[in-house]
């Protein structure tokens, strides 16, 4: 009668506990640890995508990667996209917040109506978009002749800095609603206590939007930040369909790169090159994300 | 014949030990509750008798069985959770019924079973509801009736009444005891209430630290702590405990602290010389005379009687149960005696043993 | 005085409502319009002859049925296979002790933040060799690298909601760890189930990249690619039917919309922004 260390009820619930995970961690390592291992390992090569012929060629495709223009163009575009939509989202996103958290009528209504652009499918937006910018029929460049803004239509998205712009501002469009939900939320949970608190103390509606509400808000609103960054950062669908990178590269961000180089110009060795520095580039905002994550589980 | 006995209990999480080798006898039939502040292990020792937690090491037996390799179902146990943990999506026929289920109890034989559980804890009327349709003290009878209706060997209760309003509580207590009376099996009570403790246990286990410090009827438990942190930890107000020294002349023990020196009763062999902490109940404190003065610091009246508590020299502070008729105002002089015979000396130290020789022998 | 505050802040507030809404009110009135309506100076606001003659040859004259069809064989394929996968990982990445499983919680949270155009060569590649390159079941695999670590972080969040106790007293009252899931788990985890469900059908159902690179052929393509294939390779561009094909597109959505919304909101609260 000495037990073991482990009872053998314990040992059978570890082993129903990793039969239930086995098929997360078979899927997990064919689909993504091993691609992800792959795609390192590609990028010490040189692959010609129709022949998938290679040859290895050690560091010398991220010497190339760093004297390569196009790289740090695309990079910067990328910062450009990344920062520009995201700033304008936090605005447009904590301002709805503010203004759906209000008393207004048909709330839930304007809530659905806020909310559809960020759950409809990207080449949905994108062909909306395309339509409302069309240089002859579109109806923006109506308004804008029609308002007397402008005497001729613009080019949305077939000059620069026009096609950034836009980009950014549909963008913003499609993704601004996340932040409206997830600070939305954080708002109703704010107690009306600490209102009323700081109206017997004294303060104005603009010294208790800055005294409670701000403070309340801001660890939502840097989770918000780091989650949409990366996102944004990644983002491959609507800059694609929008403008295609272009006009010539001016819009093109590192996933534009990435396709471009694998799948355009078959160089899928280089491509995983700019894949993986893109990821390295990344892996400093996931990381934040995931240590803050993890530390506010453990509290 | 023991019913239910943990030896050498360990269970320690990560770097954190919850117990450090535990020995508990429960006989057949008892109800015995596990007393301690919260994190003293309690809830910890009812999860690993219920198969809930697995001990690092040590051994459990239920019945005649050694029971660490058994899954829960099979141990013969019911527990009721101090949140209820009633299934949410069931109502409370379908609550009650399910441990009858799970054991494959013919339908209509279930039925019959729910319904004589349901009579038994008023709760017919209510048997179709769900779960949050109830208030509070129906959803703890729900509880129990899905204890209970299976008939199982050892009952476990975790602070089952904890979440219940006051006057509910002193009556759930009455049903509780009653029940137990009426079914005659084991139970294993966890709460960190002291009266629930004193008013329904056969025998008290006081836990603390992981470490089981008395485990004796509630009586004994009062009247005989057997160390420091079983006499702060029972009674309300707490027993009054002095730090000072033990003194031996002539074959008497003399307590002193400051310019205090007071006369012990007979203490055991256990005793020595030297820092120890003298103890003694409210009750057993006198006002209106004596050899003690100080000043009276706060009086709290309950009707029945005036709790005071007195300031003397050396910032001694001293608790007394004064009878409410004796009229005592904050910062007024008094002068006390404490009634000696009923006091407790114990070893220096926050578990210090108690001293005294034991009332049988002497 | 009060109400016309209250009136001026209503109006305000629904202008900007009502122009985030107006692209998509744009995309369903265009749809509505003969083609000749189009190119009316000023346009019209709503259509003056409203027609379904879009949807109609979308429909019968062109492959969205085919790319709809596959959309939906696609998206609730792997909708299915996902959520399955994920409600029992997930229910051992909470309920479960073993080794590694906190690393494993780790890995999956860094996959959800993963970038696709990282994994997609390598799938190609691998894709295309085990000869499953324009296939549905290529995508259904392809969508996994995204879909199942989001469905798996949204499902472990709804599983820590669950007490624990309510397993405990199902295994006391004498089930078996799996019996407990049965019985009690998964009629509580049914709410974050269906969210889960609707929101790794809706990524699926969107998704561009993958389907651009690993479809080639109409009998696979799904409705993304699809309809932007309409676009590319229309001599001119037909707007009218583009937005018939993006109402379409978009019907789904509209009624997870309509009926299903409080899911939607839940799934963003168990998706890592708390609040």
């Amino acid at each position: 009668m000495n037990p073991a260390r482990r009872t053998r009820l314990e040992r059978e619930y570890a082993l129903l506990g990793a039969i239930l995970i086995a098929p997360t961690v078979l899927i997990f390592c064919a689909v993504i640890v091993y691609p992800l291992v792959s795609a390192i390992y590609l990028s010490l090569f040189q692959v010609f995508t129709p022949t998938l012929e290679g040859s290895w060629v050690g560091l010398s495709n991220y010497r190339e990667l760093l004297g390569k223009e196009e790289f740090w163009t695309s990079l910067l575009n990328n910062i450009i996209w990344t920062v520009g939509t995201l700033s304008l989202q936090i605005i447009f996103g904590v301002a709805m917040a503010l203004i759906l958290h209000q008393n207004m009528w048909f709330r839930s209504l304007a809530r659905s109506l806020i909310l559809f652009p960020y759950f409809v499918s990207t080449v949905v937006a994108v062909l909306v978009w395309k339509w409302l910018f069309n240089d002859l029929y579109g109806i923006m460049n109506h308004l804008l002749i029609v308002s007397g803004l402008t005497d001729f239509p613009i080019d949305y998205l077939g000059t620069m800095p026009n096609a950034m712009i836009s980009v950014i501002l549909v963008g913003a469009w499609k993704y601004f609603p996340f932040v409206v939900i997830a600070v939305l939320a954080r708002l109703q949970t704010i107690p009306d206590a600490l209102y009323e608190a700081a109206r017997i103390d004294g303060a104005g509606p603009i010294s208790r939007f800055f005294d409670v509400t701000v403070p309340q808000l801001r660890e939502v609103l840097v989770v918000i930040i780091m989650l949409r960054a990366i996102w944004d950062f990644k983002e491959f669908d609507m800059i694609y369909l929008l403008t295609g990178g272009g006009p010539i590269t001016s819009t093109q961000t590192l996933p534009l790169l990435v396709y471009k180089e694998a799948f355009k110009l078959n160089q899928m060795g280089m491509a995983s090159t700019y894949a993986v520095a893109m990821m390295a580039i990344m892996l400093v905002f996931m990381i934040l994300y995931i240590r803050r994550t993890r530390s506010e589980e453990d509290t | 014949m023991a019913d239910v006995i943990l030896r050498d209990i360990v269970k320690s999480f990560g770097s954190v030990t919850a117990l450090r080798g535990l020995n508990l006898q429960i006989e057949e039939g008892e109800f015995v509750s596990l007393l301690g502040p919260s994190g003293c292990g309690k809830t910890t020792t009812l999860r690993i008798l219920a198969g809930l937690e697995f001990p690092t090491s040590g051994t459990i037996s239920i019945g005649d069985r050694v029971v660490n390799d058994v899954a829960p179902a099979q141990r013969d146990i019911a527990m009721v959770f101090q949140s209820y943990a009633l299934y949410p999506h069931m109502t409370v026929a379908e609550n009650i019924a399910y441990p009858l289920k799970k054991r494959r109890i013919p339908r209509g034989e279930r039925t019959v079973m729910v319904q004589k559980a349901a009579e038994l804890l008023q709760l017919t009327e209510l048997l179709r509801r769900k779960p949050r349709q109830l208030s509070g003290g129906q959803q703890q009878r729900v509880a129990l009736g899905r204890a209970l209706v299976r008939d199982p060997k050892v009952f476990l209760l975790d602070e089952p009444l904890s979440n219940l309003d006051a006057k509910l509580r002193s009556y759930m207590r009455v049903e509780l005891v009653e029940l137990h009376r009426r079914l005659g099996r084991t139970m294993i009570y966890v709460t960190h209430d002291q009266l629930e403790a004193m008013t329904m246990s056969d025998r008290i286990a006081v836990m603390d630290g992981g470490d089981l410090q008395q485990f004796a009827p509630p009586n004994t438990v009062y009247r005989e702590p057997a160390n420091r942190f079983v006499a702060g930890f029972i009674g309300t107000p707490a027993m009054n405990l002095v730090d000072g020294e033990l003194v031996l002349s002539g074959g008497d023990w003399t307590f002193r602290t400051g310019n205090l020196s007071v006369p012990v009763p007979p203490l055991g062999e256990n005793a020595a010389a030297g820092p120890a902490a003298l103890g003694f109940r409210p009750e057993h404190v006198r006002f209106g005379e004596g050899p003690i003065e100080g000043t009276v610091q706060v009086v709290e009246q309950s009707g029945h009687e005036n709790i005071v508590v007195a300031k003397f020299a050396n910032d001694l502070r001293i608790t007394g149960r004064a009878p409410a008729a004796q009229v005592w105002k904050p910062g007024e002089p008094v002068r006390i005696r404490i009634d000696t015979a009923e006091a407790h000396a114990f070893a220096a130290g926050p578990n210090g043993e108690r001293l005294n020789r034991p009332r049988a022998a002497a | 005085m009060k109400f016309t505050r209250k009136l001026a802040f209503n109006l305000f507030a629904w202008a900007i409502v009502l122009a985030v809404a107006f692209p998509l009110f744009w995309m369903l009135v265009t749809s509505f319009k003969p083609q000749f309506e189009l190119f009316r100076r000023p346009p019209t606001f709503l259509p003056e002859t409203f027609t379904l003659e879009h949807y109609w040859r979308l429909l019968s004259g062109t492959n969205f049925m085919i790319y709809f069809r596959n959309s939906a064989i696609l998206s609730t394929v792997t909708t299915l296979v996902v959520v399955a996968i994920a409600t029992v990982g997930s229910y051992s990445l909470v309920r479960f002790r073993y080794r590694g499983r906190e690393s494993l919680a780790f890995i999956v949270l860094f996959t959800y933040l993963l970038p696709s155009v990282v994994l997609i060569i390598p799938l190609y590649l691998m894709l295309v060799q085990m000869g499953l390159s324009n296939t549905i079941l290529s995508l259904v695999i392809a969508y996994s690298t995204f879909a199942l670590p989001y469905a798996l972080w949204l499902l472990r969040s709804f599983m820590a909601g669950i007490p624990e106790d309510l397993e405990s007293a199902a295994l006391v009252d004498g089930a078996s760890r799996l019996g407990a899931f049965r019985d009690v788990i998964l009629p509580q985890l049914l709410p974050g189930i269906i969210s889960t469900a609707l929101f790794a059908f809706i990524l699926s159902w969107n998704e561009y990249l993958y389907a651009l690179v690993l479809v080639n052929s109409d009998s696979a393509r799904p409705l993304t690619t699809g309809v932007m294939n309409m676009l590319v390779s229309a001599f001119n561009i037909e707007w009218s039917l583009l937005m018939a094909a993006s109402v379409m597109m978009s019907v789904p959505l509209i009624i997870v919309f309509a009926f299903l919304q409080s899911y939607l909101t839940r799934g963003f609260g168990a998706g890592g922004v708390k609040g």
